[in-house]
């Protein structure tokens, strides 16, 4: 579980700050969708969540962050690195830059920690099975596909084995396909226990993976609620997000004065194509 | 206006065996907004810059208003056709948004009121007027990528190509891109972008390409394009046709490819 | 088989005819095991060309003290010994050129630095170094899109040599700029993988090294000074 006290951030040198008041809960197993305008503090909030900022990324935090019931404040990054992993969008600079194959790549984080061989090795193991990217593992990983890169970025962070995964629109870079990947490979994640945060523009990817979403502007939670609900909610074009493609259908639907009968049968099909 | 023309073109990187274009034959006139889909490796890329002449065919032939692109420099090519990359930080280099601007129609010769003009216009035309003395990196990642599309604007060419101009943007960004688009539309100017997204894709474009292993698979207007008899075209570029496509097909309404065609569809059964 | 490249050239400077033979054993030989005969051939030949041009012309034409004769160009005349001498010289280059030519072409360098990483040196150093070498394809590439995109917006870089000089700032502006913000994405992610996780990180592998390899390794090295006292001494005059 990560939980967010009234959480405010600001980068060192700023004038305002990027995060206001930010409360929040990640429970485990759930996926929670973040969206809002560009600039409204998506990416600060995934960089405060993994600890990255104010320890990397440097700035000042009031409030508190909570991993598992404890503090954040006291660790070290090194000391995170197990607990919460966090892929950005752009696939190439996530990865390591030293690593021949797609299997050493992986075994990057573990192989820092100083863990036993054999247990680098299980892993590793687990994490290329985990994703299902096994068949990728001799692969040189500069070669790859975006979709792929990132599919190996987050084995990676899994190797490490963080019960908190951060993902900061992770599918910008990649075309439908790489999207689908990802997409799925979340899914799958969830279901083994991880608690995921991500940070998206597609509002249609989210609305086939989260279970709840919150919506950030000008750095204060707006919304906050399961997602069909808050992708639904009519203020979502005021807050700079657009609606999922099934929400806006719906919408000209209804305006267009379609017969409740019709409306849900839309709603029934609508519903289905989802969840691709 | 010109008329861009493509005749058979292979292109062979020298590096590979691979045909990144295998055989591409296509004309585009004056004025149409034309979307290019398909996957990542499909030949997307390859096209666009044989058409500014960054590429040259390894056999085949460009041409623009029947002029062969062979005979003409990139910096000549680029006065009739502008093209914004998709990484505006691989190409911001100067130390205001008005100079980066700038730098574009400079190189074209652009001088004195015509430059001004040019610039504040383009400024305007992506939201960043008041930005003009902003240092470009203090601006966010996706309003760079506004930026990198005004100082292709500004240069004010007969053809605007864009890559991936929505990628990263949110809701304010993408309406700005239709606008920018819908401005060059109603100038006679001819659009082509090649983009990812579908939705976009099936609402801002008069024509569809899409693009499949390095040819040309499908090719049309947006209504037959996602239309249920290409889905497997599509499919096996690894592409879903937009929500209002797959909804329709659905509820048995047939081919409704657009939102206003589902939308007319339902209202019709009730 | 780094040790071995170091000890045979080494030895190569210190015979003399011998290095024809000594290039037999410690070049050729594992080149053609390894399949790369041409390309060692290939590399030290131009490696060596310059260089063992110019010796060949000096000595063989102004060799001092030389009496026999082979043929003249005008004032120069070339000689025996000068020929032989030239030639002495010759191998030798030929020995070192060949020696590190082989070590490069069979040598990853990953698997080298992880040998070394494995027999001491810091990983983070170790890092520092494999990482570098993966920089250069990643910023030649980047400097390829920023030129195309230069280029794109009018930028000449078929003209005159004036208007190359002035694109320097619009391509090597991104170059840098972009490359600095990439490494700060890049060092965030790998911050958030332990990489300043304090103490040695665990290697997955690293080069094979077993007891024959030790041996030929150490007795090549033991050879070279041997091989030094010999000749002094003189028992090597049999091999001319």
């Amino acid at each position: 579980m990560l939980t967010f006290e009234s959480v405010s951030y600001r980068y060192a040198g700023a004038a305002r700050p990027s995060l206001q008041d930010v409360s929040l809960v990640i429970g485990s197993g759930e996926v929670v969708g973040l969206v809002g305008a560009s600039e409204a503090g998506k990416t600060t909030l995934c960089l405060v969540a993994a600890g990255l900022a104010p320890r990397t990324v440097r700035g000042t935090l009031s409030g508190r962050i909570l991993l598992d019931g404890t503090d954040m404040a006291p660790l070290a990054i090194h000391e995170l690195a197990g607990r919460v992993g966090i892929a950005f969008a752009n696939p190439a600079t996530q990865l390591s830059g030293v690593a021949g194959t797609v299997y050493e790549e992986v075994a990057f984080g573990p192989m820092n920690l100083g863990l036993p061989r054999s247990e680098v090795i299980d892993r590793t193991d687990a994490a290329l099975r985990a994703l299902k990217i096994i068949d990728l593992a001799e692969r040189e990983p500069a070669l790859l596909s975006g979709g792929q890169q990132q599919l190996v970025a987050m084995a990676g962070l899994l190797a490490l084995g963080p019960a908190h995964l951060v993902l900061d629109e992770p599918t910008a870079q990649l075309d439908p396909a790489g999207t689908r990947l990802v997409a799925q490979a979340l899914a799958r994640l969830a279901m083994d226990g991880a608690s995921i945060l991500v940070a998206e523009q597609k509002t249609d990817l989210l609305a086939s993976i989260c279970d709840r979403v919150v919506v950030l502007d000008a750095g204060r939670v707006a919304l906050d609620g399961p997602a069909a609900e808050v992708l639904g909610d009519p203020r979502l074009a005021d807050l700079g997000v657009a609606a999922p493609a099934s929400v806006r259908l719906r919408r000209l639907a209804d305006a267009a004065g379609a017969s409740p009968a019709t409306l849900s049968h839309l709603d029934g099909a609508l519903a289905l194509e989802a969840t691709t | 206006m010109p008329e861009l023309a493509m005749e058979s073109v292979v292109h062979v990187y020298e590096r590979g065996s691979v045909r990144a274009l295998d055989g591409v034959s296509l004309r585009i006139s004056a004025g149409e907004r034309v979307a290019l889909i398909g996957q990542n490796g499909s030949g997307k890329t390859t096209l666009v810059r044989h058409l500014n002449g960054l590429l040259r065919p390894t056999s085949g032939r460009v041409s623009l208003d029947g002029r062969d692109a062979a005979l003409m420099r990139v910096a000549q090519l680029a006065r009739s056709v502008g093209l914004v990359f998709q990484d505006p930080d691989r190409q911001i280099f100067a130390g205001s948004v008005a100079a980066e601007v700038e730098f574009g129609p400079r190189n074209l010769g652009f001088r004195d009121a015509e430059l001004r003009g040019a610039v504040d216009d383009a400024l305007a035309a992506v939201g960043l007027a008041a930005e003009s003395r902003t240092n470009p990196y203090d601006l966010g990642a996706s309003r760079r990528k506004l930026l990198a599309l005004a100082s292709v604007l500004a240069m004010r060419t007969p053809v605007l190509v864009m890559d991936e101009p929505t990628t990263g943007q949110d809701q304010r960004g993408v309406a700005t891109v239709r606008g920018v688009i819908e401005g060059a539309h109603a100038a006679g100017r001819t659009v082509i972008a090649i983009s990812h997204d579908m939705e976009f894709v099936a609402s801002a474009f008069d024509r569809v390409v899409v693009m499949g292993a390095g040819r040309v698979v499908g090719d049309g207007p947006p209504a037959s394009v996602f239309a249920a008899a290409s889905w497997e075209m599509l499919r096996s570029t690894y592409l879903e046709p937009p929500m209002a496509a797959r909804a329709g097909e659905r509820l048995g309404l047939g081919s409704t490819p657009t939102d206003d065609s589902l939308i007319s569809a339902l209202v019709r059964t009730g | 088989m780094a040790a071995t490249a170091v000890a045979f050239a080494a030895v190569g400077v210190g015979g003399l005819a011998g290095p024809a033979l000594l290039i037999g054993i410690g070049v050729v030989a594992p080149a053609l095991a390894a399949g790369l005969l041409w390309k060692v051939v290939r590399t030290a030949g131009l490696m060596s060309l310059p260089l063992g041009i110019s010796a060949l012309l000096v000595n063989l034409f102004l060799y001092p003290g030389a009496t026999d004769a082979l043929f003249s160009i005008g004032p120069l005349t070339a000689t025996v010994e000068g020929l032989r001498f030239a030639s002495e010289i010759l191998l030798r280059i030929l020995a070192i050129t060949g020696a590190i030519t082989l070590f490069y072409l069979t040598t990853a360098p990953s698997a080298l630095v992880i040998d070394l990483e494995r027999r001491g040196i810091s990983s983070r150093v170790a890092f520092v170094v494999l990482a570098s070498v993966e920089t250069v394809p990643a910023m030649v590439e980047r400097a390829t899109v920023i030129t195309a995109a230069q280029r794109a917006r009018g930028l000449d870089t078929e003209g005159s040599v004036v208007r190359r000089i002035r694109g320097v700032v619009p391509l090597a502006g991104p170059v840098l700029l972009g490359s600095i913000a990439e490494v700060e994405e890049r060092s965030t992610a790998l911050e958030s993988r332990g990489f300043t996780h304090p103490g040695r990180r665990t290697l997955l592998w690293w080069p094979g090294d077993s007891g024959r390899q030790a041996v030929a390794r150490w007795s090549m090295v033991v050879a070279v000074p041997l091989l030094v006292v010999a000749r002094a001494v003189g028992w090597l005059g049999w091999l001319g």
